[in-house]
């Protein structure tokens, strides 16, 4: 029953419960929606919104962003796409590719953790700096003709419809999300978000805890390019842009606040799904995809506004628990030294 | 009187280098020196680009050029002000599209005429920033993650008006009366642009605004001190929110001007642009914590952007827009714009 009630009063939960609210009212409206190959087609489509959210959450927990993201997905997928298009060993490749993700990460938590640079700012310098990269490493050509072996292993299925890669993901998710709750460590990284001078006075070092956090961002990045170009088979100088902001919308979906030290990485994998499906349940609901973007804005509008609604009335209520308990206090402290003085 | 109060707020400013900031504060401890250094940044950009192709300083080419990044000039001297309180604005991009296209519908298909489009532009954009405002200043909603959320809304609104049209979104609605074209088009000189004319125009109010007029101080303190500037008597939640209309408001602005320069109304001008806005207001010594920020250093500084944007091309041959911009390739934009193209891909 406690376990029950935990689950409910989860963030993460309300989240899921607006994904299977959204997915039962495209049903009622269109009842041939509700198969298992379209359900989990959502799914399926989510897996590089998923995990570069889950990274983006990383920054998040911290109290920083990085919007590098998206070019950072773009520059890997375009390195990678070369390199198997040019006959490469695949495992090389992902090696290279998550390399690079990874250096990315580590220079935009050196620019944000060391050198204090605000981290939008840096992470926008830097997210200009791969765009122009990559446009140099492609040479504003698509990249295409990639191994086919390699686009069909996106296709491969391992429970049910859900392809290798989503399973994949939410596995990766799970797998953090208990070394997040479970570890010691695992817990720095709320703790610095929440209050860096005071997670530095417990004894964690901040500023490895911020070049981890921007490093794990970055690989997760990495992989999600990777992957995608498995799945879509080709990539183009544009591949990634808007990446970032779509994986920002889908963590604040999921009850990470931008504040740093609130949420988990179960949350922003839902809210990925949510963010990923929404012009596929569009054109179920015979909407044209150009409502997206709309639907998009509004939904996230709608749960940030209430959840900061929501917050203020509890902050305001315990405000008031708290006034209340001194108060009374005070009164039997007072009938105490009024009985102690007869 | 006025100028004693604001070398008290700067002092306070510099001794209270706020955390997350400290790298910033101290590069830009004073903003004279800082805007004399990017003075210099923009002559030796003269001097290089000058130097690599003498064809950069021809008046001609030169005003021409630069009216590209005349979006970024106007609107980044309204974000400014948006900083100074300690918020951000990067819906301001989304909110250039919705402009161009109000204008183009209205005229074309609601029967408007063209100025009467204009003031509906104007007015629903403002609303536009008015809202995004309203929730961040009342509501107390992250100013990054509401205005984020209206950048996906009023882009998308943009797109779903384009689509009332009897035109085609792709194409764009041209086909604009003269008095309109003048505008964006008309040269004193045949050189100077009048739209560069309306930017100086702009410049100079907004700095009268920011630096000598009460609304001005409401602003900075509203993000040196919030809660002082309440106890002081100043309404900082109204404050805020008018920051996130002034900035609306030059959006509009700029997206008459594109789209009387270009002749033509599309949902997705200066969807590019945020980018280049955020850097702008930030090289210009704008603090992000909020609390201080230059509309001269703002302007000096997105002149020295644009004369790269503009320069690098021409000079070295280095492309500096991104090569799939949404408006040349039709291709690259449905892939960008939806995910309809990845789902044809599994499906398939």
């Amino acid at each position: 029953m406690k376990a029950i009630k935990k689950i409910l009063k989860a963030r993460e939960s309300s989240s899921v419960l607006f994904l299977v609210a959204l997915f039962l009212v495209v049903g009622a409206i269109n009842p041939s929606f509700l198969s298992t190959a379209n359900v989990s087609a959502c799914f399926n489509t989510s897996v590089v919104y998923t995990l570069v959210a889950i990274g983006m959450a990383f920054t998040l927990f911290i109290g920083e962003i990085d919007v590098s993201v998206g070019s950072n997905l773009g520059l890997v997928a375009t390195i990678v796409g070369m390199m198997l298009r040019d006959g490469s060993n695949l495992m090389l490749a992902c090696c290279v590719g998550i390399f690079i993700g990874a250096l990315i990460g580590l220079i935009n938590g050196w620019g944000v953790a060391v050198m204090k640079a605000p981290s939008l700012i840096f992470t926008l310098g830097v997210n200009g700096v791969l765009r122009g990269l990559m446009y140099l490493v492609a040479g504003g050509a698509w990249v295409e003709n990639l191994p086919k072996a390699f686009k069909d292993f996106s296709a491969v299925t391992a429970v049910g419809d859900l392809t290798v890669y989503y399973c994949g993901a939410v596995l990766l998710a799970i797998v953090i999300h208990i070394l997040l709750t479970k570890t010691r460590h695992g817990h720095n990284f709320k703790a610095v978000g929440d209050n860096r001078a005071g997670a530095n006075l417990v004894g964690i070092n901040s500023t490895r805890t911020m070049l981890l956090s921007y490093v794990i961002c970055g690989v997760l990045a990495a992989i999600a390019g990777i992957i995608f170009c498995s799945r879509i088979g080709f990539v183009t100088s544009t591949t990634g842009s808007g990446y970032e902001m779509k994986a920002v919308a889908a963590c604040v979906l999921g009850g990470i606040s931008l504040a740093g030290g609130v949420g988990s990485v179960l949350g922003p994998a839902v809210g990925a799904v949510i963010m990923a499906s929404i012009s596929y349940l569009l054109t179920f609901m015979g909407f044209s995809s150009n409502y997206d973007n709309a639907i998009t804005g509004v939904i996230l509008i709608v749960i940030v506004v209430a959840d900061a609604l929501i917050q203020a009335r509890s902050a305001e209520k315990n405000r008031h628990a708290r006034l209340a308990a001194r108060v009374s206090d005070d009164v039997t402290a007072d009938v105490a030294a009024a009985k102690g003085g007869e | 009187m006025p100028e004693d109060r604001t070398k008290t707020v700067e002092a306070t400013q510099t001794k209270a280098a706020k955390p997350g900031a400290s790298l910033l504060s101290r590069i830009t401890a004073g903003q004279g020196s800082w805007n004399m250094l990017l003075m210099a940044l923009i002559i030796i950009e003269f001097v290089v680009f000058g130097a690599a192709n003498p064809k950069f300083l021809r008046p001609q080419l030169f005003f021409t050029s630069l009216n590209d990044s005349l979006p970024v000039f106007i609107i980044s001297i309204a974000v400014t002000f948006v900083m100074i309180t300690g918020g951000i604005d990067i819906q301001v991009a989304s909110l250039v599209g919705l402009t161009s296209i109000i204008i183009g519908v209205a005229w074309q298909d609601w029967g408007f005429s063209i100025w009467g489009a204009i003031l509906l532009a104007i007015v629903v954009v403002v609303a536009c920033g008015a809202f995004s405002g309203f929730l961040i200043a009342y509501c107390r909603v992250q100013a990054m993650v509401v205005t984020l959320g209206g950048s996906f809304l009023y882009s998308g609104l943009a797109l779903i008006v384009s689509t009332m049209s009897s035109t085609e979104s792709y194409q764009g609605i041209s086909g604009f009366p003269d008095a309109f074209k003048f505008l964006g088009g008309y040269k004193f000189f045949d050189v100077f642009p009048l739209q560069m004319a309306i930017y100086l125009l702009l410049l100079v109010i907004a700095f009268i605004l920011l630096n000598k007029s009460k609304y001005g101080r409401k602003v900075i303190l509203s993000g040196t001190n919030p809660r002082a500037a309440e106890y002081s008597g100043i309404n900082t939640r109204l404050t805020i929110m008018s920051t996130y209309m002034l900035s609306a408001f030059a959006a509009a602005i700029a997206g008459i001007l594109l789209t009387s320069y270009l002749g033509t109304a599309k949902s997705d001008l200066g969807s590019d642009l945020t980018m280049d806005i955020i850097t702008a207001v930030v090289l210009g010594g704008t603090l992000v914590t909020g609390g201080r920020g230059s509309v001269i250093g703002v302007a000096l500084a997105s002149f020295a952007i644009g004369l790269v944007r503009f320069g690098m091309p021409l000079c070295f041959k280095v492309s500096t827009q991104y090569p799939g911009h949404p408006h040349r390739n039709p291709a690259d934009r449905h892939h960008r714009w939806s995910f309809s193209g990845e789902q044809h891909q599994c499906r398939d």
